[in-house]
Order: C-alpha cells, then sequence, then structure tokens
C-alpha cells in the first residue's frame, strides 16, 4: 500500500500544477476572449503555423528519407552517421541558438558563400520576417532531427529480417521494399513522430526568444504564443491573460497526447 | 548474360554511392556549426574555417574563468547546472522507481487510470507546463529559491514509464513471489529484490533526466532570467546572457549585426565548456540511450 501512496506522487504533482494554473482566471472566459482579441495573438499563431508546416515537412520528408537510406547502410556507417545527426542535442537548447545566429551572420560565418550567394549582407538579411520561419525550422531541425532519426531508425531494425527476405524472394525491388513493405511497418512511429513534434513545436520559445533579443526592433518579442504569454506575464503583469493562452497551448498538448495514447497502439496500458 | 549482372551489380552499387554522398552532404550540414565551435577558441579574431594557435586556447580559457570577466560567472552557472540537473535527476529517479514498481506489480483501483494520466502527461511537451509552474512558484513565493526548477526537473513520467516496463517482466515477477514465499514482507520485497534490480533503469533515468535538465532554457528563464536573478543562472541562460540588442548601422534596420558581449571565441569556449558533461555522457551511453528510448517507446 506504501508504494501505491509513492505511486501516486509524481503524477498527482502533476494534476495538482494543472489545477493550480486554473484557479488563476476561473473568474470564467474573459480572460481568453480578451487575450485572444489582442493584436499579438493572431500573429503569434500565424507565425507557429507557418514554422509548424516547415518543420513537420522537414522530419516527414528528411527524417524518414535518412533513416531508410540509414538502414540500407553497414552498421558500422549508420552508427556514425547515426551520432553526427545527435551530436547537436548535446547542446543546451540557447547555445544551438546562438551557433545560428553567428551561421547567419555574413562575414564570420563558414556558410559565408551561402549567405552571399542568397543576397545577405548583414544578420538583417536572414531574419527578415519572411525568412524566420525557415531560420527557426533549421534550428529545430539541426538541434532535434537527430533523436527523431534515432527511433525511426530503431523502428525500421525492429521490421524482423524474414519479412525483407520474404520481399527480396518475391522479386521486389528496392523501391517496392520501401514503397510496400517498410514504409507500412513503420506508418505508426511515422504518426507518433508528426504528433509529438506538432505539440512541441506549438511550444516554440528558445528560437524567436534569442533571436528577437540579438535582433530587437527586426524580430517580434512575441513572434510565437509561448512568447506573447510571457510577455503578458512579466511586460504588463497580466498572470490571467498568460495562464488564459498557455492553457489554450495545454490543451493542444493534452489533445495530442491523448490521440497518441488511444489511438496509436504504441503504448502499452496494461 | 554477363554483361546484365554486371549491369544490375553497378546499378545498385550506384544506388548505395548516391545513398552515401546524399547522407554524406547532410552530415556536413550537422558538423560544420560544431566544427566552427571547435575551431573559434583557437583564434583571436573570427575565422571561420582556420586554426590558430593552442596558446590562444589556453588565453581564451583564461578569460572565461577569470573572476572578472565581462561575460559574467561560468563556474557559477556550471555549480547552478550541476546543483539543479543532480538534484532533479536523484528526485527522479527516487520517485520514478517505487512509482514504476507500485504499477507493475501491485494490483490496485485505479492502476490503469494512474498508467493511462502518466503516459499523458509524458506526452505533453515539457514547456507547456512551465508558465503554470512559474503561475504555482509565484503563489507560493519559491521564484527566487533553487526548488523552482529542482521540483519541476524531478517529476519524470517517462522514467515512471521505464521503470514501470522493466519490472513488468515474468522474471520480476517470479523473483517477487519466491521472495513473498521466502517469507519477505511487501516492504522487504521491494527493498531487497526489487531495488537492486532496479540499477540499470535508475542509471537510464537519471542520465536521460539530468540531460534534459541541463539543456532547458525556458523553465530557468522564467523563473530567474525574467526577473535577472542572476545568482541562479544555469550554464543555459548564461550563454544567451552574452547576448546583446543588435547595433544596426545607418537607419535601415536591416543592416543589422549580431552583437555579444565577448568574442566569439569566447563564447564558442564557454558553449564547449559547458556541453561537456552532456557530451561525456553521451558518448558513453550513446548506444544505450538509444536502446533505452527505444526500449520505452515500443512497449
Amino acid at each position: 500500500m506504501l508504494l501505491v501512496v509513492v505511486g501516486v506522487v509524481p503524477t498527482a504533482y502533476a494534476a495538482e500544477l494543472a489545477l493550480t494554473s486554473f484557479t488563476g482566471h476561473f473568474s470564467g472566459l474573459t480572460n481568453f476572449v480578451e487575450s485572444h482579441d489582442d493584436f499579438r495573438f493572431l500573429p503569434a499563431f500565424e507565425n507557429i503555423a507557418s514554422f509548424l508546416a516547415i518543420w513537420l515537412t522537414a522530419l516527414l520528408v528528411l527524417v524518414v528519407g535518412l533513416s531508410l537510406l540509414l538502414h540500407s547502410m553497414n552498421r558500422r556507417v549508420s552508427a556514425a552517421f547515426r551520432f553526427v545527426f545527435y551530436l547537436p542535442a548535446a547542446l543546451a537548447g540557447s547555445a544551438s541558438v546562438m551557433i545560428w545566429l553567428f551561421m547567419l551572420q555574413p562575414g564570420d560565418s563558414p556558410w559565408d558563400f551561402a549567405l552571399r550567394l542568397l543576397g545577405y549582407k548583414t544578420l538583417g538579411g536572414p531574419l527578415a520576417p519572411g525568412a524566420l520561419p525557415v531560420v527557426f525550422a533549421l534550428i529545430a531541425f539541426w538541434t532535434g532531427a537527430g533523436i527523431w532519426i534515432l527511433v525511426m531508425y530503431g523502428a525500421l531494425t525492429s521490421i524482423p529480417r524474414e519479412v525483407l527476405e520474404a520481399a527480396q524472394l518475391d522479386g521486389a525491388g528496392v523501391w517496392r521494399t520501401v514503397v510496400s513493405v517498410k514504409l507500412p511497418l513503420i506508418k505508426k512511429w511515422i504518426g507518433f513522430m508528426l504528433i509529438v513534434a506538432f505539440a512541441a513545436g506549438t511550444q516554440l520559445f528558445t528560437e524567436p526568444e534569442l533571436t528577437s533579443q540579438a535582433a530587437r526592433g527586426l524580430v517580434s518579442p512575441t513572434w510565437s504564443p509561448n512568447q506573447l504569454a510571457t510577455w503578458f506575464a512579466f511586460r504588463t503583469d497580466n498572470f490571467n491573460y498568460a495562464a488564459a493562452i498557455c492553457i489554450d497551448l495545454l490543451a493542444i498538448g493534452l489533445l495530442c497526447a491523448s490521440v497518441v495514447v488511444f489511438r496509436s497502439g504504441l503504448f502499452r496500458t496494461d | 548474360m554477363a554483361a546484365r549482372s554486371g549491369m544490375v551489380r553497378s546499378g545498385s552499387s550506384a544506388r548505395q554511392v548516391a545513398a552515401f554522398a546524399t547522407l554524406a552532404a547532410v552530415a556536413v550540414f550537422f558538423v560544420v556549426p560544431i566544427v566552427w565551435l571547435v575551431l573559434q577558441p583557437s583564434n583571436a579574431v573570427v575565422r571561420p574555417w582556420s586554426f590558430g594557435s593552442f596558446d590562444q586556447i589556453a588565453q581564451t580559457w583564461n578569460q572565461i574563468f577569470a573572476t572578472n570577466w565581462i561575460g559574467g560567472d561560468t563556474l557559477l552557472w556550471l555549480g547552478n547546472s550541476t546543483l539543479y540537473s543532480a538534484a532533479g535527476a536523484a528526485i527522479a529517479v527516487g520517485l520514478c522507481i517505487p512509482a514504476g514498481y507500485g504499477l507493475a506489480v501491485t494490483d490496485f483501483v485505479g492502476r490503469r487510470a494512474l498508467l493511462i494520466t502518466t503516459m499523458v502527461v509524458m506526452l505533453i511537451p515539457a514547456n507547456a507546463l512551465v508558465l503554470p509552474l512559474f503561475l504555482e512558484a509565484n503563489a507560493v513565493h519559491l521564484l527566487s529559491s533553487p526548488l523552482a526548477v529542482i521540483l519541476p526537473y524531478g517529476l519524470f513520467p517517462f522514467g515512471v514509464y521505464l521503470a514501470y516496463l522493466y519490472f513488468d517482466t515474468a522474471r520480476v515477477h517470479d523473483l517477487l513471489t519466491a521472495a513473498r514465499m521466502d517469507g519477505c514482507d511487501e516492504w522487504q520485497a521491494f527493498r531487497r529484490v526489487a531495488v537492486p534490480l532496479a540499477a540499470p533503469v535508475a542509471a537510464l533515468i537519471a542520465v536521460l533526466d539530468f540531460v534534459a535538465s541541463w539543456t532547458n532554457y525556458f523553465l530557468p528563464w522564467v523563473m530567474y532570467g525574467a526577473l535577472n536573478t542572476t545568482g541562479r543562472y544555469p550554464v543555459a541562460l548564461g550563454i544567451a546572457a552574452q547576448l546583446i540588442p543588435g547595433q544596426t548601422s545607418g537607419s535601415y534596420i536591416g543592416n543589422l549585426q549580431l552583437t555579444t558581449t565577448t568574442p566569439p571565441a569566447e563564447i564558442a569556449l564557454l558553449i564547449l565548456v559547458t556541453s561537456a558533461p552532456v557530451i561525456v555522457v553521451f558518448v558513453f551511453a550513446q548506444r544505450w540511450i538509444g536502446a533505452g528510448r527505444l526500449q520505452g517507446v515500443f512497449g
């Protein structure tokens, strides 16, 4: 029984946290309505939507593609590549943004030739409003794609060898095997990645926050919804609006998590 | 016939070469920033592609650890990060092991509901809880305390799930039945059988939680950064503090230059030094982390 009580603690802690955030605005929906009417609200969600579109496409195409390529290599070679792809995850989130600000600074950057080719002469070029979703997706991909490649590669290696041999015996070529055998077998994992990455992506904070610090006046300090929530909390001392926005985001996260737990069948619940 | 099989072979080896070339090109994208990072501390002025001298590295090193370094206090940040991450990992292990054990071996009302809750919380992005946590910490006046980040770092539902999977095996159930037959009560069965068995999964939970806490930015930013409690900064905030609002030359705002408190060489070395603990853990635990994560998600 003692163990049961201890078992309840971490989850109860999470539930308590969720409940305390509610007390801040139980007065009704006024805070939701007012914060949603704020002129910064819509742009923040539009920004995050265009970021998500780019980032999720990159994850879908590149992570799945690269994992399939890795799976066709011998183990040594693929282990070396996997390590390289995973390496940036060792850096603090703020460190990778800092590094990429240097990468985007013409003159200092090892990518100088590419920046000049794109016509950028100052940091203001790559940080122009239209380019920001691409830049943030680039940074997020550099930092976070490695772990997804590991997961996807793991899913591919769990396909029984007999299945692949049978496909080969039946005369399936490389493409045919990928399309008719490998992809259907890792479909669940692709869905899992997209849902979890979508939920995580709506929370984007570190990238736009540091970039707006470096480029004050050029990059909005309320670029993403989380930034807007912290803006309300710290700049205007309006904790209630901040709570309303983070409940919005929490609801998205909760919804995505529930979809994965109840619909994917990936997690053993008994 | 010979020509035909030769063509098939050259076709498949051409495909191999193309696959390798694609992977190598992507690897370049991943590795160039790291190369830049490693080269910079050796240069007095930024030179993207060249190695300066070892003397310069030593000089840069002395700079970032100097007490009057303009960038801040590297040792303080390292100390804070170590405290937060280690304490968080210790709490996580202390809670996850009994919780996972309880879920796996005892049957109680609401067990399934609890398990599902654990999984849902585990899949909610960590950032989603940051502002609720801030509001709570603010309400109970914990904002300037190290506990404001340590307690949240101790909450690690993924670890509970890992421990649950680890204990919910036939081998563990058999051992526990044997222990009970030998006269162990519930507490002794946990203490003498489950705890010694738990070492590998405890280490895995500690590593994963430590790395996640060490690299986190949003939570400490909300607790300490926004209110300028500089004495509590972990390394992630120390690195970010090197940014100062960019200078624009002329009236056109697009003429922006990246401006930092200290030269890029010092920032690069700061990033390397503060990432070293995580890199060491990664190098030793790479296969293990990969395997552990997958074991966790594959169920």
